[in-house]
């Protein structure tokens, strides 16, 4: 690993993890969390599942789940307060919750002394009243097998449907595209099916996700009301390849967001990944999927 | 909403290869085709696949835009053969003339193609896509087995199927036929599967 850019990146998520600490009690949402260390948005989800080894939304659950267990220790809070300051609407779901973690009930944990605290973090980073972090160990998969190229992309138009919602429902925004493409004879050749992702699942309600089924244009096309038009930034991109079923598309943009980034001396530029679809879902059993990630690169500096 | 067909797996005795070779009846079917001339991995090839896929998508789409139902766009297919008849592995690849094919509904209409072509190449995409056409194929009796590995080792499995033909007292009717199952960008090479094909008529 590169220090210079392993040592950036871990000064900018220290700043992360202890503002979480900080502010368990606020919704912490995921646009303020990357402007605490300045990580472009676009990124941020992916790039700290990839580096803690956990996604943002489950560090903050376990963290509060900690806290929850510390305060249940030492203090004499209500359980039902303590259940609340978790972020659990009732004692009863706190209680299923807090078991899972800890093997007993908030009860039984509070009046066993010896029960351990539960910690299940991939990272070692725990929940402290008391203290702040200053250094931490980024987390490493047991098998990082991961080729990237670096590649340099031409700007390219694409025409889109956007699609709000879950992701298993966007194969109605590219039915929407094809149908409307295919009649101009826009769909053969070199035309690159290419997906814009603009949120985090794992953050954002499902019925907000926004995503863009885009199909590359190399002739003139006037947007309509459906369909609009628009340009990918050109620019320097890391690129792999995940293969498998669309759901598992995350696990791969976290190890090239984390793990990958960090070792490469490169940082990630303020735009949107984009997936590029090489074979027909249609037709094709998930398993043998193909999909290429484009993760967009900072400009070479000095 | 009417339900996709998917040709594929509605017509699943065609495509059932086990690695020792068997005797099947293939049936009349619909194709989209392109033919050419020249090595697998050379221009020709690649140029006649993309519009043979350009042509698949832009009618499957557009019959779907014009409520005509939807269809699952199916496995590639190829037949192979020489000018003369000459025995494929005894010349080189460049002299091999092929047919690409897409099975496809039996509603699809060459209307549909001269539409779609059309407005292919008006948007600047390559003339071949009006070479694409509808062929009705009925192989009949045929002998078959699935090829596991790269497309160059095809020969050992061609001469087991040779092999087979005599046995079962059969000679070759019509041309080499394979059918695609692996993609061969995912693929490794040596887990490619490959159906191979051959007509026969028996003596």
């Amino acid at each position: 690993m590169k220090p210079t850019t392993a040592q950036y990146y871990k000064q900018k998520m220290l700043k992360v993890l202890n503002y979480i600490q900080d502010n368990l009690d606020a919704p912490l949402e995921l646009r303020e969390l990357a402007n605490v260390a300045c990580f472009s948005p676009y990124h941020f989800h992916r790039m700290f599942k990839g580096m803690m080894g956990e996604s943002l939304k489950e560090h903050i659950r376990r963290l509060r789940m900690e806290r929850a267990a510390w305060r249940l220790r030492h203090s004499t809070h209500s359980v039902i307060s303590i259940a609340h300051d978790a972020s659990y609407a009732s004692d009863v779901a706190f209680s299923r919750a807090f078991k899972r973690l800890c093997g007993l009930s908030p009860a039984r944990y509070r009046e066993d002394s010896t029960a351990p605290f539960p910690h299940l973090s991939p990272t070692a980073i725990r929940y402290s009243e008391t203290e702040q972090l200053k250094e931490f160990e980024f987390f490493h998969s047991t098998e990082m097998m991961m080729n990237v190229v670096i590649k340099e992309v031409a700007p390219m138009e694409v025409a889109y449907v956007r699609h709000v919602g879950p992701y298993i429902e966007c194969g109605t925004a590219w039915e929407k595209l094809c149908t409307h493409l295919a009649p101009l004879g826009l769909l053969g050749g070199q035309a690159k099916m290419v997906g814009l992702s603009h949120d985090d699942p794992d953050v954002t309600p499902a019925e907000k996700i926004r995503y863009d089924a885009c199909i590359t244009l190399d002739e003139d096309f006037s947007p309509t009301e459906e369909v609009g038009v628009k340009t990918i930034a050109g620019g320097e991109y890391a690129v792999t390849t995940h293969f498998g079923p669309y759901e598992k598309l995350s696990e791969t943009y976290a190890q090239l967001c984390g793990e990958w980034l960090l070792t490469c001396g490169r940082t990630a530029a303020n735009q949107p990944c984009f997936e590029v679809y090489l074979n027909d879902p249609e037709s094709t059993a998930p398993e043998d999927l193909v999909t290429d990630i484009y993760l967009p690169l900072e400009g070479l500096t000095s | 909403m009417t339900d996709k067909v998917d040709l594929f797996k509605q017509n699943r005795a065609d495509y059932i290869a086990p690695k020792t070779p068997q005797s099947l009846y293939v049936g009349a079917a619909h194709y989209l085709t392109i033919e050419g001339h020249g090595a697998p991995n050379g221009e020709a090839f690649q140029e006649s696949l993309e519009a043979l896929y350009g042509m698949a998508y832009t009618i499957k789409m557009t019959r779907k835009r014009d409520g005509k139902g939807d269809y699952t766009i199916c496995k590639l297919e190829a037949r192979w053969w020489h000018a003369d008849g000459v025995d494929l592995t005894d010349i080189p690849q460049h002299q091999w003339h092929w047919q690409l094919l897409i099975r496809t509904p039996g509603n699809v209409q060459s209307i549909d193609l001269e539409q779609a072509a059309r407005a292919l190449v008006s948007k600047g995409k390559s003339e071949l896509v009006k070479t694409v056409s509808l062929s009705q194929l009925e192989e009949g009796d045929c002998i078959q087995l699935l090829h596991t590995g790269p497309y160059e080792d095809e020969g050992y499995s061609i001469e087991i199927l040779t092999k087979y033909a005599q046995e079962i007292g059969a000679k070759p009717n019509g041309c080499h036929h394979e059918i695609y199952i692996s993609d061969p960008r995912r693929v490794p090479p040596e887990r490619l599967k490959t159906i191979l094909r051959q007509p026969v008529a028996m003596t």
